[in-house]
Order: C-alpha cells, then sequence, then structure tokens
C-alpha cells in the first residue's frame, strides 16, 4: 500500500499537525466520554452508593429473559444474514459489472432509505390484514393469518432487512480478493464443485465472514428503533429496556447499570472484531 | 470454476435466481411505501381501491409536519458542516502525524459509531438535561456531531491516504505557505472524500431516532421524531407519504453522488 510508503519518509513537522486533532478531542471528550462517564457512575451511586442496581439486573429472572432474548435474536438476525448474504456476494463479486453496479444500488438504495420508512414499511406488510397474509392466504398456503409482527419472526425479519448490507457489502471484498485460479485448480485436480467449495472457497471466505457476522452480531445487540416497533412484549431486548427504564421509569440507576453492561459487552465484542479484521487482511497480504 | 461466472453451469441458474430473489426483497419496502402512499384507502388495504394525492396534501396541510422537517434539514446541515471541518483537521493529523497513540486516539473518535445509540442517547440527555442543553438546536447538533464524526473522518482520512504528499510539498518548494497549499492543492484533490463526508454526516443526523426521541421537546421535534410519534399512535397513510418523500430524496442523493463522482474523478 502506497500509505505505508509515505508514512515510512516522516517529514519533522508531523506534531505540528497534532493540534488539528484538538477540536475533534473536544468534542468527542466533552460530549462523548464525560456523559458516558457520568452515566456508569450513576450506574454506582444512584439511588445510593453500591453495586445494588447490578445485582439487581443480574439476579432478577424478568431482566435475566431480557438478557437472553437480546443475545438470541441477535444469533438468529446473525445466522440468516450470513446465510442470505453470501450467495448475493458470491455472486456480486463475479457478475458482468452492468449486472453487479445494478444490483449494487439497490443495496445502497435499501441502506439509505430512512429506517423508520423501512421498519413502517414492514410493520404495514406483517400485519395480521397485510399483504403477505393475505398473499399466502389466496394462494391457499394458509387459511388463517399467520402472526408475523409483534414476535421474534418480525423483529428476524426486519432486523435481517437493515443488516444484510453491512454483510454483503465487506463479503464482496473477501470474495473478490481469492484467486479464481486456486478453484480451477481445485478442478484440474478432479474436486467436485461441492468439495471445491467446502474445502477452498467457504474457507478461504471465513475471515470475511467471521468479521462480517460478528459486526452484524454486535450492532444487533444494542439496536433499539427496530426491536421496538416489529417485536412483541415479550420478547424485549436490552435497548428498549434501557429505554424503557429511564423514559417511563425514571429508573436511571436500573437503566445505566444495563446500559453499562450493554457496553462492556459491545467493546468487548468489538475488539474481538478488530483482531479478526486484523488477522484478515494480514493473511489477505500474504 | 466456482469463481468464474461463465463456468458455473446449473449452480450459476440458481445463484442467479436466489440473488433476484434477495434484490426483490431489498426493494419491498421502498416500492410498497411509494406505491401505497397514492392508495386511497385509509386502512393501508393493498392493491388500494383506488389512487389518490389525499395523503400528500393531508401532509403538506399540516404545519408540524413541515416544521419537523425544516428543523431536521437545519441541524442535519449544521451536523454536515461542523463534523466536515473537524474531521478535515482531525484526518490530517491522523493520517500524517507520526506520535504515539495515533492509533488509539483513532480508535476513540471512531467509537461513537460503534458503541449502541441508546447507551449514548441516555448518557448525552442526562448531561445535557444538567447544563440547559436538552430540547435545544445547539444540544442536537453537539450530540448528532459526535455521532457524525466517524463517518465523517473514515472517507476524508481515506481520500487523504491516497494522495501524493510530494505534490504538496513541491508546492511549498514553490514559494507556497503550508496553509496555502493544503488549501489551494490537497483539499481539492480530496474534495471526493470531503464529500461523500459530507453526505453521510447529513444522513447521519438527518436519519437518527434515538438520540431525537430522548432530545426532542414539544417545541423542538426532528422529522424522525414526528414519524415515530405517529408511529406508535396509528399507521396513518400520511406516514406513508412522508416516507416517500425521504425515498425520492434518497434517491436524488444517489443520482447527485454518482453524478458528481464521475465528473470529479475526470
Amino acid at each position: 500500500m502506497p500509505v505505508q510508503a509515505q508514512q515510512g519518509i516522516a517529514s519533522p513537522r508531523t506534531s505540528a499537525g497534532l493540534g488539528g486533532l484538538a477540536p475533534a478531542l473536544i468534542l468527542i471528550g466533552l460530549f462523548f466520554v464525560v456523559p458516558v462517564l457520568a452515566l456508569l457512575l450513576r450506574s454506582v451511586t444512584d439511588p445510593v452508593a453500591g453495586l445494588q442496581n447490578y445485582a439487581a439486573l443480574l439476579g432478577d429472572g424478568t431482566y435475566a429473559r431480557v438478557f437472553f432474548n437480546t443475545f438470541l435474536v441477535a444469533f438468529v438476525v446473525t445466522i440468516v444474514t450470513v446465510l442470505v448474504a453470501f450467495p448475493v456476494a458470491w455472486m456480486l463479486a463475479i457478475m458482468p459489472p452492468a449486472l453487479a453496479s445494478l444490483l449494487f444500488s439497490i443495496i445502497i438504495l435499501s441502506m439509505w432509505t430512512n429506517l423508520l420508512t423501512r421498519t413502517y414499511a414492514w410493520m404495514v406488510l406483517l400485519q395480521r390484514t397485510g399483504v403477505i397474509n393475505r398473499a399466502l392466504m389466496s394462494v391457499g398456503i394458509i387459511d388463517q393469518p399467520l402472526p408475523l409482527i409483534n414476535n421474534l419472526t418480525g423483529v428476524t425479519i426486519g432486523m435481517v432487512y437493515i443488516m444484510l448490507p453491512f454483510m454483503i457489502l465487506p463479503l464482496v471484498g473477501t470474495l473478490r480478493a481469492i484467486d479464481p485460479m486456486t478453484l480451477r485448480a481445485a478442478a484440474l485436480c478432479g474436486a467436485s464443485p461441492f468439495a471445491a467449495f467446502l474445502r477452498i472457497l467457504l474457507p478461504l471466505s471465513l475471515p470475511g465472514i467471521a468479521a462480517g457476522g460478528l459486526m452484524v452480531f454486535v450492532m444487533s445487540l444494542g439496536y433499539f428503533v427496530t426491536p421496538a416497533l416489529l417485536g412483541g412484549t415479550s420478547n424485549m431486548m436490552l435497548a428498549e429496556m434501557i429505554a424503557q427504564m429511564i423514559q417511563s421509569l425514571l429508573n436511571w440507576g436500573l437503566g445505566s447499570a444495563a446500559a453499562f453492561i450493554l457496553l462492556v459487552v459491545t467493546m468487548a465484542l468489538y475488539a474481538l472484531q478488530l483482531r479478526l479484521v486484523g488477522n484478515s487482511r494480514a493473511t489477505g497480504a500474504a | 470454476m466456482l469463481l468464474d461466472y461463465d463456468r458455473l453451469g446449473w449452480l450459476k441458474v440458481a445463484l442467479l435466481g436466489f440473488t433476484t430473489l434477495v434484490a426483490a426483497f431489498l426493494l419491498l419496502p421502498v416500492v410498497f411505501i411509494v406505491l401505497l402512499s397514492f392508495g386511497s384507502s385509509r386502512w393501508l388495504a393493498f392493491p388500494p381501491p383506488g389512487w389518490t394525492l389525499k395523503w400528500y396534501e393531508e401532509l403538506f396541510a399540516d404545519p408540524s409536519w413541515i416544521e419537523a422537517a425544516l428543523t431536521s434539514a437545519r441541524i442535519a446541515t449544521m451536523t454536515a458542516i461542523l463534523a466536515v471541518a473537524i474531521g478535515v483537521l482531525a484526518s490530517f493529523a491522523l493520517v500524517r502525524g507520526d506520535f504515539r497513540g495515533r492509533a488509539i486516539l483513532r480508535g476513540l473518535l471512531l467509537t461513537p459509531m460503534v458503541l449502541p445509540v441508546v447507551v449514548f442517547a441516555i448518557a448525552v440527555y442526562a448531561f445535557f438535561l444538567r447544563l440547559g442543553l436538552g430540547g435545544t438546536t445547539a444540544g442536537f447538533v453537539l450530540a448528532h456531531t459526535v455521532l457524525a464524526l466517524p463517518f465523517a473522518i473514515i472517507p476524508i482520512a481515506t481520500a487523504l491516504e491516497g494522495f501524493d504528499k510530494s505534490i504538496e510539498d513541491a508546492a511549498i518548494v514553490c514559494g507556497a505557505s503550508p496553509f496555502q497549499a493544503k488549501l489551494r492543492i490537497t483539499l481539492p484533490s480530496i474534495r471526493i472524500g470531503i464529500f461523500s463526508a459530507a453526505i453521510f454526516s447529513f444522513l447521519a443526523s438527518w436519519d437518527e431516532v434515538v438520540v431525537a426521541i430522548f432530545m426532542a421537546s414539544p417545541t423542538l421535534q426532528t422529522l424522525p421524531v414526528k414519524i415515530w410519534g405517529s408511529l406508535r399512535s396509528d399507521l396513518t397513510p400520511v406516514i406513508a407519504a412522508a416516507s416517500s418523500l425521504l425515498v425520492a430524496l434518497t434517491v436524488g442523493l444517489m443520482v447527485v453522488t454518482a453524478l458528481l463522482r464521475r465528473k470529479l474523478q475526470t
């Protein structure tokens, strides 16, 4: 990469540029780091000093259910997203440029469309008397409307829809970096397409799948809007619970403790993801 | 063979079929909402019994929708300007600087992109309540700039990494001051990155829901807050009309981006 070469010949006045970081650091320090730290402090001081908020969160069955639901939804969404994204990314990596740019436009359009707009569309599409239920009933596949909204199905459909671009786009990069020759060699040596897929294509794209999947998982864990609108009360997720604790119940101690737990889990997984991406870059360069 | 498009055989048919289905899935809500906004049924029956423009009339007759859209546009524009200005300065330091802890600082500035928004939302909500910034335009802009900054830094820093610094040095050798050289040589060369940064940070604010829900006051609400409120009360087709205009805006942005990129690259 030319980047490294440029940084190699460091000019003498590089540290002078440090001043340029000042506005960014003031902004992030004052309006991001300080508020988040103040929130964490509140989790161990509100209403009284101590760890009672954490004890309450981790010791109670209701909250345990929310934690379980959060991980369950994130897990299901990640698996479905990976399974759907892989074939699409595969095609995108090798299809003729005209077709690929059409498909890219569709992906970007869905990604850039307002989040609430997309979620609203799914609310209408998935409701009891919605288009999907009517279509299924008129074809005769079902004779009672399926419960598609306010449950795990609704959240999964809505979330997979939002996460797909985040999985497809990086995967295309991974797949394009694989040398087609390796697969031609496998075919020449007598490998069946299935064996070539399982022993060569899949292992070579695994770093991209792992990094993208982890990113989708992390994003899903803390997602608020879609689960709140498409999910039901029985499968509430952590982010919605935090918002409720603060907005409706005004229980700042409990809410900030739950927020801190979400922060720790997210950051730990993010660190893991950074290592994965780093490793895949390293192997990609080798 | 698996990566040769023309030699996939039956697998190509299967994969293309699946890809078409996914493309339809991605298009479905966007197309559906636009069709729905012209449908005459208040109960969102589809296909609609007839076609009408009355939801758009209702939308434009209601000053609270217009006001929310203008508030959003104002906040998003200020956010984009602030994020790009801060982002340009920070990117120069991050890309060109050679100081200890550079990677850590870069990570810190990008953290708002990773931290679940709800955590930041309640933190900044509590903080701004204490400072008296809750429910103010300044509060909105500051909170949104924090969220938009990573989306400004990434494209600008990427563009700057790809820029050959010796051109800037040549300008200095020819008598330009370092500031002049940056302003007249470097910034125009990385304009695609700056332009992407402006679009992304505008969208980051324009579409932002979670911080806005906490921060909004009865007198100051952004478009997403207005939509959120309507969604929670009923699914009126007026939301579909507002949503379709947002889709039109997205398509417009995509076209402008594509055209400008083509123009800037030549």
